[in-house]
């Protein structure tokens, strides 16, 4: 899966816009939208109100968990805890970047809210990898990680899948004969 | 006791605060460890002025209009009061000081410090400074002695130590406290206290007591406590008068002590338990302020010291003063034995006269015997010198003890306590934040934001359109101050206040012209503020300063302007009506007195509220007022409640919502910029603790719902009545809409009608399930004729015969009505057609007008077609017709009858007799004589008519073919006038008689079998069309759009049914308007039927003349006459029957 996908999967999630133009109730395939009055909040999916903006038709609010408090405080728990801890939203990597690219007028604090965000990814995926690391130096057959993101499953799953096969390949290569490899694996 | 603790609210960051009063008591002041002291005028107040002193505020003082703190930067320093100008240093120490604390006087200032000095300064030559060593740890307090002489200070090394100011030695020390090594780990700041006036004593807080030191002797002479008083004791606080002294503890506990008899008058719990770390008296006594350690403050206000800070102190100190209450009062006090009073009669007399000199002898140990002396000079001694003469009296009632209360309280009040006048709130601009602020919304509404900005570097104004459609984004100078503004899709209004040089100037820029000039200035006269202003649809309207409201065209043009009643508070613009509101008077005890106007401008000018008072809330003040954007006026109170104009029930306000409801917090409110009915919703912005948003960041849009507080609405039947009445109220606009021409939304329209109909066969469901059957009758009646039958059909299923078979005779009924009142036909939109008389009043009127002419030409014609066949009936047209005809005959000739009385009478007469008559020929509608006439009368109004198939169908509907003509066009017409001359002056007449009987008639017919029924129908069609012919205009109209294919009749029949839903109130209400409505419209007839006589009278003029007044005559009498006719009317009507 590219990225991209990933992206593009973000990009259904709801966002709130104020649109400054008049538009009756549009219907879509995937829902009815609107209907938006000039000035009145409205809920529509991100790909939209990236067009609105870009067109200058519209407003973002940023959603709620978009504020450097809420964000710091996630930061510090994300720190502390050694597991993954819940996230505010299952995009939140695809719609920091997408929101603070197209709309970071929109949203108080862009800067630091962008730092903070990475400062999260940075420590989840340094988790990501070190459980990757624990995983393979102890050489489960299995494990479970709660929380993961797609984006963040995405990142690693390509090199982690290959480097399993590839080890996976090393080992029986190493020993045909022998039985009792996986002891001796580890030396 | 009756003390109230006013809820906390926010006040700084968490940590040490301090509080103090200014020497008026107008202003709370507080510091805080945000570095901030902030200066509120009340507690209440949204915004209060903040001065930036530091990193931290440790404590502060203010006398003389001169604010010291101690920050955080080891310095003492001077800001100026209120303005908050920094003033100097004055004077430092090596760290920070902890407490600081002016004399008596204002003239010195004492200031502890954690370096264990204590420096006492000159304010006005800092250079001239004592400083008090001796404590070998940080100070925690320093006091004055009010005659100062000595100076008290406590320090974290456990003593508390006396000096003396001059020697800077110290006089004594006592180890009373724990030691601690900084103020910081200190159990308690230990805030000393002298006590004011007399100075006999000091109060130290020793754990959970007070102490009370003797001045001079420096022995201890009591210990007040608390056995309440769990927890150390941390400031305490002399009420000005130094009779009572407070306490304030670790726990939040509040405590107010009688000195003198050592008992507890007060006690409250901070509302969350903090530590209350600054406490202050007001003034004048009466009210308590304090902080706590996380930044809040409270106020506990109603003490029994004072009666003039506020009107809630004074309501509680008005009921401890009447003398009956007072006896009981001690009573209830706390642990005082019955048999004190006793002991009090002898005690007191001897220490009286002291007592009302001065406070010299008093003394703790006196104990209880003084106390209720005490208490009562204590509550006076803040006010004025009038008052002690009348405590001297009190004092001396009291102890004889004799004296009946009655007469003791004649005498002893002499100071006004009554209600207090409310001071009038200021002209606002609804949409706006207020004009301190240096970033504000001027305007925020539905077509977009208008933002003013004026600080250092720029002062300007930004307009933003919500619909980028409308115009582009406008950015510009503000250069002539403007403070007040409006928008609107056609321009901007702005207005700034004259000053001295300057008039004040109105700037509009109407960026919707279609030439190049888009801007246009006025200047008022010399002396003339714009208060208020707002856009309408083609005009612009400023209220001004000297009670005028004037209006300018769009484009500049001056026009009408008048005089308001009062001083303006905000006015508002849709469309083409003007809302304003003024002061009617002066409010008391909170509550504003308000009143509005609603003013209807366009081709029909006129007013629709004239100056009726305004609904508020309880003691609050209006925050916003508007139009919905359908154009109906709505407001909204301080509590948050909204309301809106109800035209269906004569032009009362509805409460529709309270925001207030959807606050999560207390000092949350919601910050309307806009109020739809369709969709239903309110928009507003919510704030969080305060009432109105900041500019940055920018607030965002809340959608609130509807919600009529009707009683229940948590059980189904509750909400289902809240949605019928909701939805009924807020399609009110339709009928307005359609009466001004505007063009609605029929689809809308009808279904708001079928989701109203719904509801009430849900409800009419609800209450058969319950065995309400009386109530599913009621329900009933409120449903068309097609639900009704549902209902039946509901009935009869559920096996509840009795109840179908009420319905049946009630859908009967409604048929019966249909059939025999073919006018009922315009009753089908009855709600809408009440709103649109009351909106479009005067043009329907005249349409009415128009349509009498008609029908009185072909009455004329029928005439002789009535002459011939007797008493047949007539559709309702035809009756009034004939009424109008014999009527008008005599005054349109101007012959001898009209100059004299007995013209009029004939005519009123004819008027009665006449709807009976033809009612009784009514009965028989469906006679083909009568259509026969109708369709003579058709022959000659078909050319007017635009369907010639309904012409056909019935007298009814051929009234409506008449009228239809005349419903589109809005504008009364021209044509008609000459021609109608002649009838005009009978027809309204008629008009009022019919309206007068109608609800005579209305019973009767219910009442009644079916014939003696259909000639009070008939009766009742008469009103209806003299009411009814201005209605049927707009009536003919809906009922043909929803039924295009019907033929007449059932056209009628549908009608009917709906009108059947109507409540007998709405029909009342309409009875009533059509009264007004013939009212003008005979005014308006008379007039031209002069005219008419003027040219056409062979008598010449003279006789033209005479008519006139003879028409003027009858008007009079005929205004005059309602209740008489309508009595008589009635009478006759049941004679009859």
């Amino acid at each position: 899966m590219d990225p991209s996908e990933v992206e593009f999967l973000a990009e259904k999630e709801l966002v709130k816009i104020i649109p400054n133009f008049s538009l009756d109730k549009i219907y879509l395939i995937g829902g009815d939208l609107g209907p938006f009055n000039p000035g009145l909040p409205v809920d529509v999916p991100v790909w939209l109100a990236l067009n609105l903006k870009q067109r200058q038709k519209c407003r973002i609010v940023p959603p709620e968990w978009m504020d450097v408090e809420k964000l710091e405080e996630i930061r510090e728990l994300e720190r502390k805890e050694d597991t993954f801890t819940p996230v505010p939203s299952p995009y939140y990597m695809e719609l920091t970047k997408l929101l603070l690219n197209h709309a970071s007028d929109n949203i108080p604090k862009a800067d630091e809210i962008r730092t903070l965000v990475k400062d999260i990814w940075d420590t989840r995926i340094a988790k990501l990898r070190l459980s990757a690391d624990s995983f393979i130096s102890q050489q489960e057959a299995h494990a479970k990680l709660d929380n993961l993101t797609l984006m963040e499953i995405n990142t690693t799953r390509s090199f982690l899948l290959d480097t399993l096969n590839c080890m996976y390949k090393l080992r029986s290569n190493l020993q045909p004969g022998s039985s009792g490899g996986k002891a001796q694996d580890h030396q | 006791m009756p003390g109230e603790r006013k809820p906390m609210r926010y006040g700084h960051s968490e940590g040490h605060t301090d509080v103090c009063f200014d020497d008026a008591g107008k202003y709370i002041v507080t510091c805080g460890s945000d570095g901030d002291v902030r200066i509120w005028e009340s507690l209440d107040d949204d915004d209060p002025k903040s001065i930036n002193v530091g990193e931290k505020v440790y404590s502060l003082a203010l006398k003389n209009g001169k604010l010291v703190t101690a920050a955080s930067n080891n310095t003492v320093q001077i800001h100026t009061f209120p303005e908050g100008d920094p003033d100097g240093i004055l004077t430092r120490f090596t760290t920070n000081a902890t407490h600081i604390t002016y004399n008596r006087s204002g003239s010195r200032v004492a200031a502890g410090s954690s370096d264990f000095m204590v420096k006492v300064v000159e304010m006005y030559d800092s250079s001239q400074q004592k400083t008090l060593r001796g404590h070998t740890a940080p100070i925690l307090s320093v006091t004055f002695d009010p005659k100062d002489e000595f100076l008290a200070s406590a320090s974290c090394d456990g003593s508390v130590a006396v000096w003396k100011i001059e020697e800077q030695t110290q006089v004594t020390s006592w180890p009373l406290l724990q030691k601690s090594n900084d103020v910081i780990n200190a159990k308690s700041l230990c805030r000393l206290a002298w006590q004011p006036k007399a100075a006999k004593l000091l109060a130290i807080p020793v754990e959970t007591t007070v102490q009370l030191y003797q001045r001079d002797s420096w022995a201890q002479v009591g210990t007040l406590s608390d056995d309440l008083g769990t927890q150390a004791i941390n400031v305490v606080a002399w009420s000005p008068c130094g009779k009572f002294l407070a306490a304030g503890s670790i726990g939040g506990l509040l405590t107010v002590w009688d000195v003198e008899s050592k008992l507890c008058v007060e006690r409250q719990t901070h509302e969350k338990g903090y530590t209350v770390c600054g406490l202050a008296w007001h003034p004048l006594g009466g009210q308590i302020a304090y902080t706590d350690t996380e930044g809040c403050l409270g106020v506990l206000d109603g003490l029994s010291s004072s009666s003039s800070s506020s009107s809630t102190t004074a309501s509680s100190t008005t009921t401890k003063q009447a003398p009956a209450s007072y006896n009981d009062l001690f009573d209830d006090d706390d642990d005082r034995p019955m048999d004190e009073g006793i002991s009090e009669g002898t005690c007191s007399p001897a220490k009286n006269p002291g007592d009302e000199d001065d406070d010299d002898d008093l003394i703790p140990a006196t104990g209880r015997a003084r106390n209720r002396s005490a208490f009562l000079d204590d509550e006076n001694s803040l006010d004025t010198g009038s008052l002690k003469q009348g405590l001297d009296k009190f004092v001396d009632d009291d102890d004889s003890a004799i004296v009946p209360p009655a007469a003791a309280a004649a005498p002893l009040w002499p100071v006004y306590d009554g209600p207090m006048p409310t001071p009038p709130q200021k002209a606002f601009q609804p949409g706006s934040t207020p004009a301190h602020l240096m970033h504000r919304f001027m305007m925020w509404n539905s077509v977009g934001i208008v933002r003013g900005y004026n600080d250092d570097q720029d002062n300007a104004i930004d307009v933003e359109f919500h619909d980028t459609a409308v115009h582009h984004a406008m950015h510009l100078t503000n250069s002539l101050g403007h403070t007040v503004a409006d928008l609107s899709q056609e321009a901007v209004l702005l207005a700034c206040p004259g000053t001295d040089e300057l008039a004040s100037k109105l700037q509009c820029l109407h960026f919707s012209s279609w030439d190049t000039n888009k801007e246009w200035m006025v200047d008022l006269p010399k002396g003339e503020d714009v208060q208020a202003l707002c856009l309408g649809q083609g005009w612009a309207a400023a209220a001004t300063s000297a009670l005028i409201l004037r209006l300018f065209s769009i484009g500049g043009v001056q026009r009408e302007l008048f005089s308001l009643p009062g001083p303006v508070v905000c006015i508002a613009g849709h469309g083409e009506q003007l809302l304003v509101v003024y002061h009617r008077g002066t409010g008391f005890d909170g509550e504003q007195a308000l009143g509005v106007q609603l003013l209807q401008f366009g081709q029909k000018r006129r007013q629709v509220i004239h100056g009726e008072p305004l609904p508020l809330s309880r003691k609050s003040h209006l925050s916003w007022l508007g139009f919905t954007a359908e154009g109906t006026p709505c407001f909204i109170d301080s509590e948050g409640v909204v309301r809106l104009l109800n035209r269906s029930l004569g032009n009362m306000w509805t409460p529709v919502c309270n925001t207030r409801d959807n606050c999560k917090g207390k000092s949350d409110h919601y910050w309307m910029v806009g109020v739809h009915e369709n969709p239903q919703q309110l928009r507003c912005i919510p704030c969080k603790g305060s009432r109105y948003p900041p500019t940055l960041p920018r607030p965002a849009v809340a959608v609130l719902p509807f919600k009529l507080p009707l009683c229940q609405t948590t059980t189904e039947k509750g909400q289902m009545e809240e949605q019928y009445w909701r939805s009924v109220l807020l399609h009110n606009h339709y009928g307005f809409l359609s009466s001004s021409g505007y063009e609605i939304d029929e689809e809308g329209q009808s279904q708001a009608q079928k989701e109203q109909q719904e509801l009430l066969m849900k409800m009419f469901a609800l209450s058969c399930k319950l065995e309400r059957e009386f109530r599913s009758v009621e329900l009933a009646e409120l449903m068309t004729q097609n639900v009704v039958t549902l209902a039946i059909r509901y009935a009869s299923r559920s096996r509840r015969m009795a109840l179908a078979q009420r319905l049946s005779d009630l859908a009967l009924e409604k048929a019966n009505q249909l059939q025999g009142e073919e006018p009922q036909e315009e009753e089908e939109e009855e709600p809408l057609q009440y709103t649109r008389r009351n909106t479009g009043y005067s043009q329907s009127s005249s349409e009415m007008g128009a349509d009498r002419q008609h029908s009185s030409h072909r009455q004329a014609q029928e005439e002789v077609v009535d002459e011939e066949q007797g008493q047949e009936e007539h559709m309702d047209e035809g009756d009034v017709a004939e009424s109008k005809r014999q009527g008008l005959n005599p005054f349109a000739k101007g012959t001898a009858a009209s100059p004299e009385k007995p013209s009029p009478k004939p005519v009123s007469k004819e008027g009665r007799v006449n709807p009976f008559k033809v009612s009784s020929g009514l009965g028989r509608s469906g006679s083909a004589g009568g259509q026969n006439r109708v369709t003579n009368v058709l022959d000659s109004m078909m050319l007017s008519s635009k369907k010639p198939t309904a012409l056909l169908s019935s007298s009814g509907s051929t009234g409506k073919l008449n009228k239809t003509p005349f419903l589109k066009p809005l504008a009364p017409r021209p044509k008609t006038k000459t021609q109608s001359t002649l009838l005009h002056m009978n027809t309204p007449k008629a008009a009022n008689k019919k309206a007068v009987e109608e609800p005579a008639v209305c019973r009767l017919k219910q009442t009644e079998a079916p014939p003696p029924a259909s000639p009070a129908e008939n009766v009742e069609n008469k009103k209806h069309k003299s009411g009814f012919q201005l209605w049927l205009e707009d009536n003919r109209r809906i009922i043909l759009a929803d039924n295009p294919d019907l033929e007449e009749t059932d056209v009628i029949k549908e009608a009917i049914g709906r009108f059947r839903t109507l409540s007998a109130d709405d029909r009342l209400t309409w009875t009533e308007r059509a009264k007004g409505q013939s009212g003008d419209v005979a005014d308006m007839k008379k007039r031209k039927r002069g005219e008419e006589e003027n040219r056409g009278d062979k008598n010449g003029q003279s006789e033209a003349d005479e008519t006139r007044q003879s028409e003027a005559d009858e008007t009079s009498a005929k205004k005059k006459k309602p209740f008489d006719t309508s009595a008589k009317l009635s009478a006759f009507a049941f004679n009859k029957n």
